[in-house]
């Protein structure tokens, strides 16, 4: 992992790689050319390395995006990215930032502390850039600030996409393994008509889940057998539609079947899996430890100059804030 | 939730005993059910019964391995509607008998659902968890 950012050692290969050559912002090379620079470095066969290099393009991932990816960069439903001899990929003004703190170019950047690492199955999970970038600012001006007031300054872990996240923040932020609840946004329409389900977590895949519900819509062999059983299994759907656009993101719309209401339809597709699913975390240390070791790892570094540069280029990404 | 996957399991003929924290949750402890634990009674006919139970109702339908490679496989996790189902095939071939000499059914919904006893499964629980 790169001391100065935070972010691992492929993910920086990768980032070195775009650097040399001259993949800048607003600059894009092929995929595949990249993906040889990452061998020649590290050794890493394109392959795996293409699956790194989407994930810090994809906006539904990371909150710090450190690539700027070009072309088809998949969904996050069943269509994948294009092959990477038809993508192009550069650097985005983070994944600069990150690497001039590795060289020393600049102060550290803590963009491993924000992003976390749950994308890759990882235990850390990410939290809001802008929020993190504050409670290390207010540690720095006051370094007595108390945990409870660098955990609440931090807030819950942000997943992208605005589902809604629940659990035990508190013993999260204590530094002890957690479950963490990401229920997608269930609303129903203000006509009554029908239930409205969008901002996916990020583990979840919509399409997936538009078969899982259809496929819960239908008739089971053994419903005669136990009446009990399929009333607490069986949607009451009568139609299902995909209205996911670009403007609109992943949203499926569900009419619930006559003699049920959208409210006894809405309780029960908060309970289908991939409507709702589940993360485990578990930080290394408790949060406000991890953020005072940060601070006190690079001492009369010009953190604060480091934070603003990154503050910039967090609220200047695209598609955030 | 995980528990009714147990109980659309019994429902399409499917020969299991819960193990896990959902067991453990049937019978009456506080813990939190994150999953399905499932040792599966290894007869052939039983394994294509599960192969096309959890086809039926997984997430990604495609990743459920085809039924001939069952028998060589320790665990199968499958992620479904109802959460995650872990079948616990291995145990199966090992434990089978045994642990069906203790087991108890608790109903789930209008299904009785076959448990380990809660000594069994807490044993089972300790041994791989700790």
């Amino acid at each position: 992992m790169g001391d100065r950012s935070g972010v691992g050692l492929v993910e920086c290969a990768i980032l070195e790689a775009l650097e040399s050559l001259g993949a800048r912002p607003g600059r894009h090379r092929r995929s595949a050319t990249v993906l040889d620079a990452v061998q020649e470095r590290i050794g890493l066969a394109p392959g795996y390395a293409y699956e790194v290099l989407l994930d810090l393009a994809r906006p539904w991932q990371m909150p710090v995006l450190l690539v700027d990816g070009q072309g088809n960069f998949g969904t996050r439903g069943n269509d994948p990215a294009a092959n990477y001899r038809y993508t192009e990929a550069g650097l985005s003004r983070a994944g600069e930032l990150v690497l001039a703190a590795e060289r020393g170019d600049l102060p550290p950047v803590p963009v491993g502390l924000i992003n976390g690492n749950v994308y890759r199955e990882g235990l850390r999970p990410p939290f809001r850039p802008l929020a993190v970038i504050e409670a290390l600012r207010e540690l720095i001006r006051r370094p007595r600030v108390t945990g409870k007031d660098l955990t609440s300054i931090v807030g819950p872990p942000c997943f992208l996409n605005g589902c809604i996240v629940t659990g035990d923040f508190a013993a999260m932020a204590a530094g002890r393994p957690t479950i963490l609840r990401l229920q997608a946004r269930v609303t129903v329409s203000d006509d009554h008509h029908h239930v409205v389900i969008e901002d996916f977590p990020p583990n979840a895949n919509p399409d997936e889940v538009m078969t899982t519900l259809a496929g819960r819509a239908s008739m089971r062999a053994w419903a005669a057998e136990h009446p009990g059983l399929y009333g607490r299994t069986h949607l009451p759907l009568a139609e299902l539609r995909d209205e996911s656009s670009s403007r609109q993101g992943d949203l499926l719309v569900c009419v619930p079947s006559p003699g049920a209401t959208v409210e006894q339809l809405r309780e029960q597709l908060m309970d289908v899996y991939g409507v709702y699913t589940t993360v485990r975390v578990d930080l290394p240390r408790p949060l406000p430890t991890m953020l005072r070791n940060w601070v006190r790892a690079h001492p009369a570094e010009g953190l604060l100059t480091g934070l603003v540069t990154l503050e910039e280029a967090v609220r200047n990404q695209p598609d955030r804030n | 939730m995980p528990v009714l996957a147990a109980g659309v399991l019994v429902a399409e003929g499917v020969s299991f005993l819960l193990v896990g924290s959902a067991a453990l949750w049937l019978h009456g402890e506080p813990i939190p059910v994150g999953d399905a634990d499932v040792v599966v009674e290894p007869a052939e006919a039983n394994l294509h019964r599960l192969a096309d139970a959890l086809a039926g109702f997984a997430l990604r339908p495609q990743e459920v391995p085809r039924v001939l490679a069952l028998p060589w496989l320790n665990v199968l996790s499958v992620v479904t509607s109802y959460g995650m189902v872990d079948c616990l095939l291995e145990r199966g071939r090992l434990d089978w008998q045994t642990l069906c000499q203790s087991a108890v059914r608790i109903p789930v919904a209008d299904v009785d659902v076959p448990v380990a006893a809660q000594a069994d499964a807490w044993a089972l629980r300790r041994r791989f968890k700790g």
